[in-house]
């Protein structure tokens, strides 16, 4: 068994990486406030060096806020929604208990922030080699929309390889793939649903060359984080058009 | 000791590891040690599995130094046939700027190895992923020496920083190639179950490679500032030396 664990990775997310769904099964059942407080290091670990790697485009001090931030948006979205994913589990089929339903949410969160942490030094990379944020320069508005098609690709691959080792486990602990499936699919729902949100009002974490660094927006509430995307995606297509 | 069931990201429909050769460790051949810096190069070029054998079963991290100190100075020497194109200060910059980026490359490259062969189904720990890496520089750097002669001898019979930048673009993919060979073979033996995940990352190393040469610019030719003063995608920048020097200059 000592071979499959390593010093750097919690055996948690080690065994998550690795489809080992057996010990994860077993260790979301004996699950208790140090295996918690070890997930939650992870996510703090990953996610933050993530946030601190994007940041740090804009300005060092961006680069604090947003290694703040993006932990605690992936903590407040598995808290917030830690009840609804636990009154789910047996209403969609699956015998799971709130408390293994949090262990098993915060266990795929403690693995997307493992990839995302093991990217943060590729991260390093874009931003070293991208133009530095310029107020009113064409290519820095360029930059800006690569740093966050490269942000929102980067974690969509964390999650979706994080929801694929959930539903794994979903399948082991809840007998049967339809009804592991059906609450695999609301828990994305209702988190994507809280998590885009509290990532739009925790924005900036990149940071816009023409605005000020900041911990958070002064209209937090405004727009969404799709309309986002989309207006990148149309500057990024206007600067290669011209 | 019972091993937990490993479930490869895409199913179990991944290919078997290493299903057409023998298990590491059968020939005796494989379980031989390696001796010195001349023997562990031996080693990679004729006898990889005995290399593979030895990460697995080794020291942890036993292999894992002398393989990196052997890349950086068989890329630091290829640096120096590169120098010798426009020599003065290139000399020792372009031997620096290639150690220095094959280990800066290593180093951002290798988390993410460890996530894409985890995700992989293979139980490799760091170790164990880090010498693996360490294998396919020391024999895509090893590769480089072989064509060093042939790259000298063009970069003193040509002006062109274009053919020359082809020409070590050329030796860099073929020596690029055998290095991620020994790297798959090793995974394999590793208990990797699905080559998916490491594909990407073959392709994110090729990238950060290539952009290395950007980032660390002039590699080739010559400039007043050690680093570049201005940011540059690789592709934009071989584009701007095409179109700038279409059959010039080594200075």
């Amino acid at each position: 068994m000592n071979q499959t664990r390593t010093a750097s990775v919690p055996i948690g997310v080690s065994a998550l990486l690795r489809g080992q769904t057996d010990v994860i099964a077993e260790s979301i059942s004996r699950w208790n406030s140090r295996q918690a407080l070890r997930q939650i290091s992870v996510i703090i670990a990953g996610a933050g060096m993530f946030g601190a790697a994007m940041g740090s485009w804009r300005a060092p001090e961006q680069a604090g806020w947003s290694a703040v931030k993006l932990p605690l948006i992936i903590l407040a979205t598995a808290a917030g929604n830690a009840l609804i994913n636990g009154m789910l589990a047996p209403l969609l089929g699956v015998g799971l208990r709130l408390r293994e339903s949090f262990a098993a949410v915060l266990a795929s969160f403690a693995l997307a922030s493992t990839i995302l942490g093991a990217f943060s030094p590729l991260m390093l990379f874009l931003v070293w080699n991208l133009p530095r944020p310029v107020a009113g320069a064409p290519v820095a508005v360029a930059a800006h929309s690569v740093m966050l098609l490269m942000l929102v690709g980067l974690i969509a691959f964390a999650g979706v390889t994080a929801n694929v080792r959930l539903l794994q486990l979903l399948r082991r602990m809840g007998g049967g793939a339809a009804p592991a499936l059906r609450l695999l699919l609301a828990w994305l729902t209702v988190n994507l649903l809280l998590g885009s949100q509290l990532s739009w009002i925790a924005r900036p974490f990149i940071g816009r060359p023409e605005e000020a660094v900041r911990f958070l927006d002064a209209h937090a509430l405004d727009g969404n984080f799709f309309e986002e995307v989309a207006r990148a995606t149309a500057e990024l297509w206007t600067h290669f058009s011209h | 000791m019972n091993q937990p069931p490993i479930t490869p990201l895409s199913g179990p429909s991944g290919p078997p590891p290493a299903s057409n050769e023998s298990r590491l460790g059968d020939d005796p051949g494989d379980r031989e040690s390696i001796h010195g810096l001349a023997g562990l190069v031996e080693a990679v070029l004729r006898h990889p599995r005995r290399v593979i054998y030895q990460l697995r079963h080794g020291a942890p991290g036993g292999l894992i130094v002398p393989l990196l100190v052997v890349a950086v100075a068989f890329v630091a020497v290829y640096g120096l046939i590169i120098g010798s194109f426009s020599g003065g200060a290139q000399w020792w910059a372009a031997p620096v700027k290639m150690a220095m980026g094959t280990v800066v490359t290593a180093a951002i490259c290798l988390p993410s190895l460890y996530i894409f062969t985890c995700l992989g189904g293979s139980p490799a720990r760091l170790h164990e992923v880090a010498g693996a890496l360490g294998g396919l520089l020391t024999l895509m750097t090893l590769l480089l020496i072989g064509f060093a002669p042939v790259a000298w001898l063009f970069s003193q019979s040509t002006e062109s920083v274009a053919m020359m930048g082809f020409l070590h673009l050329i030796f860099w993919i073929v020596a690029a190639c055998f290095g991620l060979r020994f790297m798959f073979v090793a995974f394999r033996h590793f208990g990797l179950r699905t080559e998916a995940g490491l594909n990407v990352w073959a392709m994110i190393f090729l990238l950060v490679s290539l952009q290395m040469t950007a980032a660390l610019r002039p590699i080739l030719g010559s400039a007043d500032t050690f680093f570049p003063t201005d940011k540059k995608f690789f592709a934009a920048h071989w584009m701007d030396c095409l179109i700038a020097h279409p059959g010039s200059v080594r200075k």
